[in-house]
């Protein structure tokens, strides 16, 4: 193993590493491009807030819906959204448990867009919910008129899901994020610092006692997670199963949603890193290492989900169902086969770049591969819905679906409900965990003195 | 009149060194003793003996429990109390209840963990002696830390000073309330 490059290169000091990434909250090193990016996710917000308030003011009908077209947007982008944030998890909590050492530098801002991302995706079935303000109906409760929640329903399963992923999310992150906190009230010269973080830090002090029950209760609740990503995504999946609608049977939807999830969730990851390093010159924690493994992860992920394009493809054919093969028509040459076609030029065609040594090290290129991958992925969700809805079962019934001025503003606004709350993060939190890149280097030290 | 002497924290510049003191502090029978860092330091369970606590795990299994029977009985009860026939299905519909199911049981299971860590751990508690020690805040940073309480049976304030010393501590302070 002494030929493998270390993690965190030997030649830092635990100092380093509370300097390099404490200083962010407390001595913001890029101040003006981080306010030009808030002031424009501040717009996106704004668009978005204006778009829901006519959309609570109309009804769902400002979007392009109509009826055979009844899941577009909302829908596709809920999936979208949820498979953005699974990458977040799985990094933290599935390399967690394998001991992979890279992954302390990618967790904490990778949950961060977990929990962002889970916040836009639980945005999306509400606002789809046409009277939004009775969202409160799917939850059991005695009410007055007698009545309790359809639990038979599918609709039930994302809500309990959805907020099930974010609550766990947040608590995943907090606890990770305590003992880094507890780093930056110590590091804190102002008395406003100090409060702030002292509150949430809540008096750590690194006790080996606390450490001990600390870490169980991590490695429990990793280990819980990931069964609760695949568990929230296949919901997500079955959802499309438990409707009589062809193209969303096919066996392979599960995984094929999970590993469709972490594809577009680990390129975020990926565009996400990049910018961050390059922004905050965080290179010595960020190596080109992290890039590298991220890409081959990436990779890995890509080629499972071309598996499921290929097997979904299998399926219809092999079912004999005339209506699954003539789904699976319209998506390769029908009205909509920009969709498919775009989704497997996007997601797969740039990615074998990333064969290549060189491509994954280079940031730029693995940050153009990425982007393409979070678009495809993107046109993908919307292909599954919208090929498969338009056709109904009577030719008399088809039609088509575009997309809306009020589809589009919703989106792009949305944006800044996700940006919003990550550049806060990133400026007033450690983003990058401190007290577990210690950690490797302690156990890159102790090797490198064994020799 | 000075304040009463809570104890005595030593300072030591690598895990090991830490380790090795909690080791030697431990051979030496002291028993109240902690030891403070900036990240857990391997083998620190078994030095101060901390292995063989399983609560974590038993309060996890108790709200993973506690979810799944919660939500069930929840969903059976609103589906005797408000029948709703759809097309002559069965009101309990297991494989869709199971879902919702599951969620809860997560949902409870890491609730309860994290409760728990915060009760073990008497977190939060802002305030704790051990911060108005001047060396202290290093203890998140590069400094490793070694703490024995004057409760100990063997705590003598001259001896257990020089005791911090002889296993070479780069500072020791006494802690005061």
């Amino acid at each position: 193993m002494a030929s493998r490059m270390p993690v965190i290169p030997l030649s830092e000091t635990y100092r380093d590493i509370t300097r390099e990434v404490a200083r962010v909250p407390l001595r913001m090193p890029a101040r003006v491009p981080w306010l030009i990016a808030f002031i424009l996710s501040l717009a996106l917000l704004s668009l978005f807030l204006a778009s829901i308030t006519y959309l609570f003011a109309r009804g769902v009908g400002i979007w392009g819906l109509n009826i055979p077209v009844n899941w577009a947007f909302a829908i596709h982008l809920y999936v979208w959204w949820l498979g953005l944030g699974h990458a977040g998890t799985l990094i933290s909590a599935m390399l967690l448990l394998m001991g992979q050492d890279w992954r302390n530098s990618l967790n904490r801002f990778a949950e961060a867009m977990t929990v962002c991302a889970v916040i836009c995706a639980g945005m999306e079935p509400i606002i789809h919910l046409g009277r939004p303000w009775f969202l409160y109906w799917m939850f059991p409760y005695p009410a007055t008129m007698g009545v309790w929640p359809q639990f038979r329903s599918p609709l039930e399963w994302d809500v309990w899901a959805v907020m099930t992923y974010l609550i766990v999310s947040v608590l995943f992150w907090y606890i990770g994020l305590v003992p880094d906190l507890a780093t930056v009230r110590d590091r804190a010269r102002k008395r406003g610092w100090q409060v702030f973080f002292g509150i949430f830090a809540l008096g750590w002090r690194g006790s080996a006692r606390h450490w001990a029950v600390w870490n169980k209760t991590y490695r429990t609740i990793a280990a819980i997670a990931v069964p609760l990503v695949v568990s929230v995504h296949s919901e997500v999946s079955l959802l499309f199963a438990s409707g009589q609608i062809p193209g969303w049977h096919s066996t392979i939807f599960p995984p094929y949603f999970v590993l469709g999830a972490a594809f577009s969730g680990f390129a975020m990851v990926a565009m996400i890193a990049i910018v961050m390093r390059h922004t905050f010159k965080l290179g010595h924690i960020v190596t080109e290492r992290h890039l590298d493994v991220l890409a081959k992860v990436t990779l890995a992920m890509g080629m499972m989900t071309a598996y499921g394009y290929f097997f979904e493809v299998f399926d219809a054919y092999y079912s004999g169902e005339a209506r699954e093969i003539a789904t699976v028509h319209d998506r390769f040459f029908g009205y909509y086969a920009w969709a498919y076609w775009g989704a497997v030029v996007c997601n797969f065609l740039p990615l074998q770049g990333l064969w290549f040594d060189r491509v994954r090290r280079s940031p730029v290129l693995l940050f153009l591969i990425s982007t393409s991958v979070v678009v495809g992925m993107w046109l993908e969700r919307y292909m599954i819905l919208v090929t498969s809805l338009y056709k109904d079962f009577l030719p008399s019934s088809f039609g088509y679906y575009h997309a809306s001025f009020w589809d589009w503003s919703t989106y792009i606004g949305m944006l800044g409900l996700f940006l919003v709350p990550f550049l806060l993060f990133v400026r007033f939190l450690p983003s990058i965990s401190i007290f577990e890149d210690k950690e490797v280097l302690a156990r890159e030290k102790a090797e490198a003195a064994r020799g | 009149m000075a304040d009463r002497l809570l104890g005595y924290i030593g300072e030591f510049g690598t895990p090991e060194a830490l380790l090795d003191a909690a080791r030697q502090a431990r051979s030496e029978s002291f028993r109240c003793i902690d030891a403070f860092s900036p990240f857990p330091v391997e083998g620190m369970d078994e030095a101060l003996a901390l292995k063989g606590d399983h609560r974590i795990g038993w309060i996890t299994l108790a709200g993973g429990i506690f979810g799944i029977t919660g939500m069930l009985a929840i969903q059976l009860f609103v589906n005797v109390d408000y029948p709703i026939e759809v097309g002559g299905r069965p009101l309990f519909a297991w494989p869709a209840f199971a879902v919702v199911d599951f969620e809860i049981m997560i949902l409870c299971a890491v609730t309860f963990a994290v409760a728990g860590m915060l009760i073990i751990n008497r977190l939060p508690k802002l305030h704790h002696p051990l911060f108005g020690t001047a060396r202290f805040g290093l203890a998140s940073e590069d400094r490793f830390f070694l703490y024995i309480d004057a409760s100990d049976p063997k705590f003598d304030a001259q001896r257990t000073r020089s005791f911090l010393g002889s296993l070479g501590a780069w500072s020791i302070e006494a802690v005061r309330p």
